[in-house]
């Protein structure tokens, strides 16, 4: 191609794409930057290591990214394992699976922060949970469910939105394998856990691991869920960057948020390589 | 038969999980929004003893509801509007100029869905405050939310255009149309559900954003979801959360199963998740 | 003893009859075609062998055994797919291992009998390759292969040919009655395509509806159809109704139809008035007869031409090899009373 066919293609892809390309270019750029000193909205800008050292010896973030961690792989991991099952079996249309596909598929359309309170509405003290558990004669007495500490309740809500999409992206994947050829594996004599580990798992994987790395990115980074059911002693990745922020620290912030991204870049492509192997090479 | 046994077991299962997942929780919902302050819904009661619609005439008149819903409903419609302005030069090129690299710029244009939106939010403030924009709030949100769903309305978009014919094209051509009433015949037929499921999508996105209202909005514009946000924690009160939640959803289950049906007329491939 | 015995089998879907009344014995090395238009229950018919689908009524056996409730996994048949259904991810080397690796055979015997069939199917140099590197015709090979590794005691093929074009058609056809007979397979092959089903069959059924209408060697079917239906069906028979005249112990019967009066040496019933007749379009001798009709169409096929005539209102089809008779000519032929076959009336 010329320059003279290349100009009104570059022409028009600058208000679109040119435009998201400044906007996350100058967002990572300015986290980068002001991780490493500069911009300082006071005092002077110059080059210097003091944050990340500051931040990297710091209880609180190591705390912070272990937890973060913790959070981002099992709402990967579970909400996939939930998702796979039911996509396989949802993948034949039977009587009913319409709806009931929609039914699983209906969460997506709750905003997290409703799920939220419908959670803590269900689970707080006075809630249905323990009047339950109390009716049915199991607890004495109520329990303070709120905040617990081993982050469930985040899970469970993170699974909550996240199976859903998980179940929407594996649905597409398992639906495009075609009968016939799971017919043949079963005519060459391959049962119900060999035509999975041996058909359906590898020819869905790319489906698999877009839903796991989405899902761990976005559980990772996660705010709302931490800040509103999330255990009162930790904090999480997002949230120490916003407290840092909200203090005016915004260095210390910018050493939070590159390290949030670095973990999510690194984390996906570690989770996405292992679910390649243990699909492909670890169940044959 | 043993099968369909399974199977539908296996569905009264599904059902039953699915219905205390869903319905329980939205009935309590409801319910906790129609708790009157006239008496208390204490835990020994199973529903509650007066039942008004006090609390929504209250927080309606008394709270900044008002003001949210206001901020909400016109920040959603322009940062539509300027992203599908924003999106259909870009669907364009995309969509029908084959050229070397155009696989990867589409992959490119999905950056903003994989940098977490806390990241963006607060350094994109750092940015306004760089360049002194920081006063420019509500401006702002419009802007990035514009950005931040321009990965959705470019997608489909694009496929919309990938749908235009070349033959219906080259066919007004041949019968002396000029460019207009190509794009009248052609273009715009092909284009019309994409638009409308840009402009919707971008709304709903926009309305549900919490990251960008809540960094860069804070103190001066309130959003429903940063509301929400605020009644979940500081000033927790129970019906009032119930009352946010049914509006903050409510709407949207019915603006989204419009959606979904606009989507699978326009283009059969993104519903069949190929998209 | 029966490789295959199929008896009173039916299958409904939701009150839909796709098979009904179905019973039918395969000979041990025998090459069985089933033939039908589409629609007619075929493919049914091979998922219910394969054990993919469960009989509403009746029993399978393969072997003497019964194998009605098995599961496919279980049964000793191996279906070749119209959509070959090639494991997309693997190679051809890896799907060809896929069934004995299932059926825990030893590397060895998987060495032995891998190289084997690719020999014999001209596979070696393709082993390493992905099936959608491969052309139509190596692929339905591979999927041949993919059966026949298994040394099944049944080798079911449901349209194998439909995928290919004309040529490769003819060359795979000879292939696999070559491999049927060198391994002498008990082998049931699905087709709607008559010219198939007479080149490779040892035995024809003749699917209507759900329902079996004639079973016989290719010769007789084509010689001697039983109905109206087989008779257009295959080779696409001259039919015409027509009134019993005289029916003598000897000679031929003359059946008085609006052609003229046509003789049979075939059999009719007692008691039976009316008849329905079938005659071959190649089996009319032009030049002197009784019958005669103005050609209305022509289509010359190479070998042959095609003409289509017409009197009194009937219009019937005679193939010739002269090429000189042209449209709006009037023919005389005669028909020997061997080729015009008496037909039973469909109920
Ligand atoms: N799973 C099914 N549910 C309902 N009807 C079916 C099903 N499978 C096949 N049929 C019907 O049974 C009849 C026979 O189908 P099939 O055996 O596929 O015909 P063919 O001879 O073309 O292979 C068809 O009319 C088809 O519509
Ligand atoms: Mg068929």
């Amino acid at each position: 191609m010329t320059l003279r066919d290349w100009v009104p293609i570059f022409a028009l892809l600058v208000p679109g794409l040119g435009l998201i390309l400044v906007l996350i270019g100058s967002v990572v750029y300015v986290a980068v930057a002001q991780s490493f000193g500069y911009y300082a909205l006071l005092g002077q800008s110059a080059f210097s290591l003091e944050f990340w050292s500051d931040v990297f010896d710091r209880k609180l973030f190591s705390r912070a990214v272990r937890y973060s961690i913790y959070v981002g792989f099992w709402s990967a991991v579970l909400s996939v394992a939930l998702a796979y099952p039911l996509a396989i079996w949802l993948r034949k249309p039977f009587p009913g699976s319409i709806g009931l596909g929609a039914l699983l598929k209906a969460p997506l359309l709750v905003h997290g922060l409703v799920a939220a309170f419908l959670y803590i509405n269900v689970i707080s003290y006075n809630g249905l949970l323990n009047q339950f558990m109390q009716g049915i004669g199991i607890w004495s007495e109520p329990r303070r469910l709120q905040n617990d500490p081993n982050a469930f309740g985040v899970l469970l809500l993170q699974v909550w939105k996240n199976m859903p999409f998980a179940l929407l992206l594996l649905t597409g994947a398992v639906q495009s394998i075609s009968d016939d050829i799971l017919d043949a594996s079963r005519d060459l004599g391959a049962g119900p856990w060999a035509r999975f580990c041996k058909i359906i798992a590898p020819l869905s994987i790319s489906g698999m691991q877009a839903a796991m790395v989405i899902i761990f990115i976005g559980a990772l980074a996660d705010f709302t869920f931490q800040t509103t059911v999330g255990p009162t002693n930790r904090q999480s990745m997002a949230q120490l960057m916003v407290s840092f922020k909200s203090r005016g620290d915004w260095h210390s912030a910018a050493v939070v948020g590159v390290s949030l991204m670095t973990i999510a870049l690194l984390g996906s492509a570690l989770l996405a390589f292992t679910s390649r192997v243990i699909m492909r090479g670890g169940l044959r | 038969m043993t099968y369909e046994r399974l199977n539908s077991l296996l569905i009264t299962m599904v059902v039953t999980v699915a219905f205390i997942w869903l319905a329980i929780p939205f009935t309590m919902a409801v319910l906790w929004s129609l708790v009157d302050p006239a008496e208390p819904w204490t835990a020994d009661k199973l529903l509650p003893p007066v039942m008004s619609f006090y609390r929504w005439v209250d927080m309606w008149e008394n709270s900044s509801l008002r003001y949210a819903l206001i901020s909400s409903y016109t920040l959603a419609p322009s940062a539509a509007l300027l992203g599908l302005c924003l999106a259909l030069p870009t669907a364009f090129a995309l969509g029908r100029f084959d050229f070397p690299g155009r696989e990867f710029a589409k992959l490119l244009c999905l950056l903003p869905l994989v940098v977490p939106p806390f990241i963006t939010a607060i350094f994109f403030s750092a940015l306004l405050f760089q360049l002194g924009l920081n006063t420019w709030r509500f401006g702002a949100i419009v802007f990035a939310h514009s950005i931040l769903f321009l990965p959705y309305a470019i997608r489909i978009l694009t496929v919309s255009f990938e749908t235009v014919r070349q033959d219906h094209i080259d066919a007004a051509r041949d019968l002396g149309a000029s460019a207009w009433a190509r794009f009248r015949v052609a273009y715009l037929p092909a284009l019309k559900p994409g638009i409308s499921a840009t402009l919707l999508i971008v709304f709903i996105q926009s309305i549900e954003e919490f990251a960008i209202a809540f960094i860069i909005g804070s103190p001066d514009i309130v959003t429903i979801p940063t509301l929400l946000y605020s009644a979940l924690g500081q000033d927790f009160v129970r019906p009032n959360a119930a009352v946010l939640s049914l509006i903050l959803v409510v709407p949207n289950v019915f603006l989204m199963l419009i959606l979904e049906r606009l989507m699978r007329s326009a283009n059969p491939t993104l519903s069949s998740g190929k998209g | 003893m029966a490789a295959i015995g199929i008896r009173g089998l039916s299958k409904s879907f939701d009150g839909f009859q796709a098979l009904s009344e179905f019973s039918l014995e395969v000979n041990q090395g025998e090459f069985l075609t089933l033939l039908g238009p589409s629609g007619c229950g075929k493919t049914t018919l091979l998922k219910i062998i394969s054990g993919f689908l469960e009989p509403s009524t009746g029993t399978i056996t393969i072997g003497g055994e019964d194998v009605t409730h098995v599961p496919p996994e279980r049964r000793d048949t191996a279906l070749c797919f119209q959509s070959y259904a090639l494991f997309p991810h693997l190679t051809v080397l890896q799907n060809l291992e896929f069934g004995l690796k299932q059926k825990r055979v030893s590397r060895d015997q998987r060495e032995v009998r891998i190289s084997e069939v690719a020999a014999k199917l001209e596979l070696e140099t393709q082993l390493e390759k992905l099936p959608n590197q491969l052309s139509g015709g190596q692929q339905q090979r591979v999927s041949l292969g993919r059966a026949l590794v298994m040394r099944p005691s049944v080798i079911l093929f449901d349209e194998p040919l439909s995928n290919l074009d004309a040529k490769l058609r003819d060359q795979v056809r000879v292939e696999i009655s070559r491999i049927q007979r060198d391994y002498s397979l008990t082998a049931i092959y699905v087709t709607h395509d008559q010219s198939e089903a007479l080149a490779m069959s040892d035995r024809i059924v003749v699917l209507n509806g759900g329902k079996i209408v004639q079973v016989d060697t290719p010769e007789d079917l084509y010689s001697k159809p039983r109905t109206p239906f087989v008779a257009d069906f295959i080779g696409g028979a001259n039919l015409i109704s027509g009134r019993v005249s005289s029916q003598t112990e000897k000679g031929p019967i003359i059946i008085e139809t609006s052609m003229g009066p046509i003789k049979t040496s075939h059999l009719v019933k007692d008691n039976v008035d009316n008849v329905e007749l079938s005659w071959r379009p190649e089996r009319a001798k032009i030049g002197e007869g009784p019958h005669c009709g103005t050609i209305v169409h022509r289509a010359f096929q190479g070998q042959f031409t095609d003409l289509i005539l017409e009197q009194n209102d009937i219009i019937f089809r005679i193939r010739t090899n002269n090429d000189k008779l042209r449209v709006g000519e009037v023919i005389n032929f005669s028909l020997s009373p061997d080729d015009v076959v008496v037909l039973e009336v469909d109920k």
